[in-house]
């Protein structure tokens, strides 16, 4: 099944689109992660109307790749800056700044590229072993447990999310709510139109997305300080004897890649805590820990591989059940829908090109990370000279173009204008925005599944215990919520504890 | 919903009682937010050298790009991008006004070409019409 898959995706990789797309895309991916604060969600954000309007995997490999691309393009600002590109890269600058700092720059820069690639390629094999397996397993799944998958996978984002978990429950709900505007699939009925033509088919999910983040996003960009000043940096020229030094360290590379894919796999861990944790573990064995923290190779080769592994691995679940991993998973998986595909069981079953092509972008992504990464370095320090007062203006004008090619809306620019708003507000009240992007994009499986259940049970709400998977699925979630619980009293009885001896 | 007549009945005709259920969770979360300790004590995310000053400048940004947004319908694409880039240059603290202004143009032409003449997106030309022959 996966090989043939793979002969299949080769005729849909290898053209010059496939092929021009997905090294455009590390390309890309690289320069917005590089710049502070975007980042892989913002480029995919930004790409997707763009990319839909090409053929599916052409478009798809310029999106994964600007995932990978920008997966590891915020290393680069954290060694030279020390301010990571992306959150992902903030454990990378414990060990990378340092190493700047003691002229090893281009080195540092080299073995993140390097490791980066290295670790997305062990992804990729986590990818195409374990995605059709898992998609095997859930193609006996019937309505009732996609609908607790689909509410398993809203849960885990929510925990992780910043904030608390039921901030990351109240934004997921809200997300679930805006997926239900416009038409009702089943009844024909029209729900929260409010006798608008333009709402018929709800608000566009690029619309929702733009408005959330890249808006406010720019919104708190002008509040920092020397908007107009550009950050005096080196040229620096990493070679490819990089990719030498970091295979010497080869059992950190495999711990750290086998933690980031495992990460990645798990719906909402997501790169940063895999990164750090990979830190923590590569520390830990390590001969040379006394070492890290000071410019320690050993410190970029373990966060930055296990990043990038990440990327493989949340695709896996968002391809085989459909349950996106984090932000970024959704957006693919949103592009996807787009594109006329469903994520899930039957997109292995019946369209094998497809996850082979996608398969093959993923992988390709990696080794062109690896050329594209080393040989423009230079062009990456020239693009963090470029002040914040330009940026501003351009993501703006891009942000309208993206949102109104999609389908020649101005409602749409007027709907991502709102949502930036919503998005700035809720930011300042620290509630978490991924939870509703995965609750527009689940929303639609989880109400179809959950009312398709109740049409075929004969018990009502008991068919969704009377299925094993589904049962066992309800048990994990309440277990969540009830050890949530636990912990938040038992963390403020203890709090009460110390506030009242300090009196 | 309810004189559509999809406000009741089983799962197939009753629209209404999927929002409901979603939209009283949603208030069960928020009740159980302000009940519970410790749920609610994330710090903004607002910087925290944040003066009214920057402040001010990012409310000034949303009034420049909500402007931006209705003149794009009026006046067009070619006309709107470029005021709105180098109101924005601007407001950042950009002094050299014909630097600003040559960048407003060229970039808004650049973003243009790339969206008419690659990408076959044909932009708003508002009343006046204005499309670039590429």
């Amino acid at each position: 099944m996966i090989v043939d898959s793979l002969i299949l995706g080769f005729g849909q990789f290898l053209t010059p689109l496939g092929l021009g797309f997905t090294a455009a895309g590390i390309l890309i991916g690289l320069i917005i992660g590089v710049l502070p604060g975007l980042g892989p969600l913002m480029g995919i954000i930004l790409l997707l109307p763009v990319a839909t309007s090409f053929p599916p995997i052409p478009a798809l490999g310029l999106l994964i790749s600007v995932f990978v691309g920008g997966s590891c393009g915020g290393s680069v600002s954290a060694i030279l800056l020390r301010i990571p590109g992306t959150p992902l890269a903030a454990a990378t600058l414990l060990d990378g700044y340092p190493m700047a700092k003691n002229g090893r720059a281009g080195d540092a820069i080299g073995l993140a590229i390097s490791a980066s690639a290295i670790g997305g390629l062990f992804g990729g094999v986590v990818l195409v072993l374990l995605s059709p397996v898992l998609a095997d397993f859930a193609a006996n799944f019937a309505p009732p447990e996609f609908a607790t998958l689909a509410v398993t996978g809203l849960l885990a984002i929510a925990l992780v999310s910043e904030g608390s978990l039921l901030k990351g429950l109240v934004t997921g709900a809200f997300g679930l709510l805006l997926a239900t505007i416009g038409t009702d699939g089943f009844s024909t009925g029209y729900r929260f139109t409010f006798g608008s033509a333009n709402m018929l088919d709800g608000f566009h999910i690029v619309a929702i997305v733009v408005g959330l983040f890249a808006v406010s996003e720019m919104a708190f960009q002008i509040m920092d300080k020397d908007l107009t000043k550009a950050p005096k940096v080196e040229v620096v020229f990493p070679g490819f004897n990089s990719v030498i030094k970091v295979f010497a360290h080869w059992k950190n590379l495999l711990v750290s890649s086998t933690i980031g894919a495992f990460f990645g796999a798990l719906p909402g861990a997501g790169g940063v805590i895999s990164s750090f944790a990979a830190y923590a573990v590569a520390k830990s064995y390590s001969p040379d820990r006394d070492q890290f923290g000071n410019g320690a190779e050993g410190g970029v080769v373990a966060p930055e591989s296990a990043n990038n592994a990440t990327v493989g691995g949340t695709l896996v679940p968002t391809l085989a059940l459909g349950i996106p991993g984090d932000a970024a998973s959704a957006m693919l998986l949103g592009a996807i829908l787009i594109l006329g595909y469903i994520p899930g069981p039957v997109l292995f079953e019946q369209q094998p090109e497809i996850v082979g092509g996608i398969f093959l972008v993923y992988l390709a992504a990696n080794v062109f990370l690896l050329f594209v990464g080393i040989l423009a370095t230079p062009l990456f320090v020239y693009v963090l000279r470029i002040p914040k007062s330009y940026l501003i203006p351009i993501v703006l004008v891009l942000c309208c173009l993206g949102v109104y090619s999609v389908q020649a809306s101005v409602f749409d620019l007027f709907v991502m204008f709102g949502f930036g708003l919503i998005g700035i507000l809720l930011r300042i009240y620290r509630y978490p925005l991924s939870p509703i992007v995965i609750g527009v994009i689940l929303g639609p499986l989880l109400e179809n599944n959950f009312r398709r259940s109740l049409l075929i049970s004969q018990d009502g709400y008991w068919i969704f215990l009377e299925r094993p998977v589904s049962a066992i699925l309800i048990i994990v979630n309440v277990l969540i919520i009830v050890g949530y619980i636990w912990k938040t009293l038992r963390d403020s009885k203890r709090n009460k504890q110390i506030l009242e001896e300090n009196a | 919903m309810a004189e559509q007549g999809i406000a009741s009945g089983g799962p197939y005709d009753n629209a209404a009682s999927y929002p409901r259920i979603v939209a009283i969770f949603m208030g069960i979360c928020l009740v159980a937010q302000y009940l519970m300790p410790g749920a609610n004590n994330a710090p903004s995310e607002i910087p925290e050298h944040a003066s009214k000053e920057s402040i001010g400048r990012a409310m000034a940004l949303l009034g420049i790009f909500l402007t931006y947004l209705i003149a794009t319908d009026y006046l067009g694409y070619q006309i709107a991008t470029p005021v709105m880039i180098f109101s924005i240059m601007v407001l950042c603290g950009e002094k050299k006004l014909l630097r600003n202004i040559v960048f407003a143009i060229v970039s808004s032409l650049v973003v243009a070409f790339v969206f008419e003449k690659l990408l076959k997106v044909v932009l708003p030309g508002g009343i006046f019409q204005i499309h670039i022959p590429w």
